[in-house]
């Protein structure tokens, strides 16, 4: 009897089986035809860092600090920079970042005093050989003279603002000061003014 | 009699026709199988399978070939250069001979046998001596046990094969006694492969119905003789590289993976014939029919090939002797017995 039952169970299981596969026929593949659809990132994916672009310069922020070179544990950031003729804050003139080095731990983020890095959503990047360095001015270098020169204006303009006060405040007090010499002087006459004033 | 196409040829020239069409045809089925199987199993995994060349990957299959036409033919050092040649020549030719016996409708059948099925069965058992000379000619002891294994299973499963197909025959010589076509007695021959048919077309039942065991054994002994999956025990990758094709490169490798699924699409024929009566249906053409079985039967083989894993040799000679030989032995019986009373 075990022989017919064990054929028969058998048999039974070799059915479900191709149950099971019969199903997986008609659903939908998971695959994801990878050049041609893209991944969908998750919030927290980090890659290579960027140079964050801000609305009010128009530009990165970046002023060569070398904060995030110093603080490099892979020593992989290569930064140039420095001062730019009528400009107050210094300015970076190169931003490489060696991203065969790179771990991307972030201590470059967390460091930025500009707030001017972050995380990209790179993924599919190679590299050709072992300088597999990215430039990350790049995509900022046609808006850098614009940026100087719309910062000198604004510089320009804050430094005129001022010189403005100086001037007017100076005016004030050379002429509060000169009202008190005047007092200093006339005291009958403030006196008498006081008078005036009670009246 | 149902004429053969042929016939009012020269009879070289009809033989030519006949052996190019077969090939071309074959070939065609064969991309056609490459390209359903790699879907097939992709589907079942929830892939997507070829999609690059081509609309949905149609014209993978071309490019397989076009590769593995150009690739390079390498014959190993000491390999027995006559045996290692013909093989895949042994291995192919009796398919394209087994494939011009099938009976694709009514009177449109390139050969007419009475011996049509004792046919199908010596070209089927015919693979086994070129897959054996593969082996053996590779100088290679991952092809030579491949070979072995793919003797001692072949040998093994043309038994039930042959008895659960018996039982057809013997049903289709009982049933085809003083039958009439168009009004005209024939004599049935239950080896006839286009007879086989007629009997089922004529009675309006197919032998699945009356022979539910023998369908399943046959099927079984199908795929072990076309050494499919769970019976791929000959090409098991992962014990034996490739089994007996281990040595063979570029476009000899592809006749006998061209063999093997031809194989394939043999065995869905014959089964056809035997089970699911032919070309017999209603509405469509005759051709349409007996392709539309052949091709669910097919698709049948792949669905258990990426289903099931592979069997291990003892279970699958035991399976073979103690489930697969008394369970037609004894369903042969109860047929002879049944035929002999009614």
């Amino acid at each position: 009897m075990g022989y017919v039952t064990s054929i028969a169970g058998g048999f039974k299981t070799l059915v479900t089986g191709l149950g099971v596969t019969v199903k997986e026929l008609f659903k939908k593949p998971v695959t994801l035809q990878y050049p041609h659809e893209k991944p969908e990132l998750s919030p927290a994916y980090r890659s290579l860092i960027k140079l964050i672009r801000f609305d009010e310069l128009g530009t990165h922020d970046c002023v060569a600090c070398m904060q995030c070179v110093n603080i490099c544990p892979s020593y992989c950031i290569k930064i140039e920079g420095g001062k730019v003729e009528g400009i107050k804050r210094k300015r970076a003139t190169l931003f490489e970042v060696d991203f065969a080095l790179c771990s991307v731990c972030g201590l470059c983020i967390d460091t930025c005093p500009t707030t001017t890095l972050e995380y990209s959503r790179l993924y599919d990047e190679a590299g050709y050989d072992r300088n597999w360095t990215y430039d990350l001015l790049a995509e900022y270098r046609d808006y850098e003279p614009e940026f100087r020169e719309k910062q000198r204006e604004v510089e320009a303009k804050e430094a005129a603002e001022r010189e403005a006060k100086k001037e007017a405040a100076a005016k004030a007090k050379a002429a509060a000061e000169a009202k008190k010499k005047a007092a200093e002087k006339t005291p009958e006459k403030g006196d008498g003014d006081k008078k005036g004033g009670d009246a | 009699m149902p004429t053969t196409l042929l016939d009012h040829l020269h009879p070289i020239l009809a033989v030519l026709i006949a052996i190019s069409g077969i090939m071309a045809a074959l070939s065609l089925n064969v991309m056609f199988c490459i390209y359903a199987e790699r879907k097939v199993s992709a589907w079942i995994q929830r892939r997507m399978g070829p999609m690059e060349v081509g609309p949905h990957g149609v014209m993978q299959v071309i490019a397989d070939m076009v590769k593995l036409l150009t690739k390079q033919l390498i014959t190993p050092k000491g390999v027995d250069k006559w045996i290692f040649h013909l093989a895949p020549v042994v291995v192919f030719a009796p398919v394209v001979a087994a494939a011009s016996l099938m009976p694709f409708s009514s009177g449109v059948l390139i050969s007419d046998f009475d011996i049509g099925l004792v046919l199908v069965f010596m070209f089927g058992g015919f693979a086994v001596i070129g897959i054996f000379m593969a082996g053996w000619g590779s100088n290679n002891k991952y092809a030579l046990l491949g070979a072995m294994r793919s003797v001692a299973q072949n040998i093994s499963y043309e038994i039930p094969l042959i008895l659960s197909a018996l039982s057809i025959v013997l049903m289709v010589g009982a049933m085809g006694r003083g039958m009439e076509i168009d009004g005209q007695a024939v004599k049935i021959t239950g080896t006839n492969l286009a007879h086989i048919t007629l009997v089922q077309a004529k009675t309006d039942i197919w032998f699945v119905v009356y022979q539910p065991i023998a369908a399943l054994i046959f099927f079984i002994a199908t795929l072990a003789e076309t050494n499919r999956t769970p019976f791929d025990i000959p090409e098991a990758e992962s014990e034996l590289v490739a089994g007996f094709h281990t040595e063979y490169s570029g476009m000899r490798f592809a006749i006998f993976f061209f063999a093997e699924f031809s194989n394939m699409f043999i065995g869905s024929m014959v089964a056809t014939v035997l089970f699911f009566g032919g070309w017999d249906g209603p509405l469509l053409p005759g051709p349409v029919w007996f392709f539309l079985k052949t091709y669910a039967l097919v698709f049948v083989m792949m669905w258990i090939r990426w289903t099931y894993p592979r069997l291990r040799f003892d279970q699958l000679m035991t399976f073979c002797w103690s489930v697969l030989i008394p369970l037609s032995i004894l369903n042969l019986l109860v047929t002879a017995l049944v035929i002999k009373l009614v």
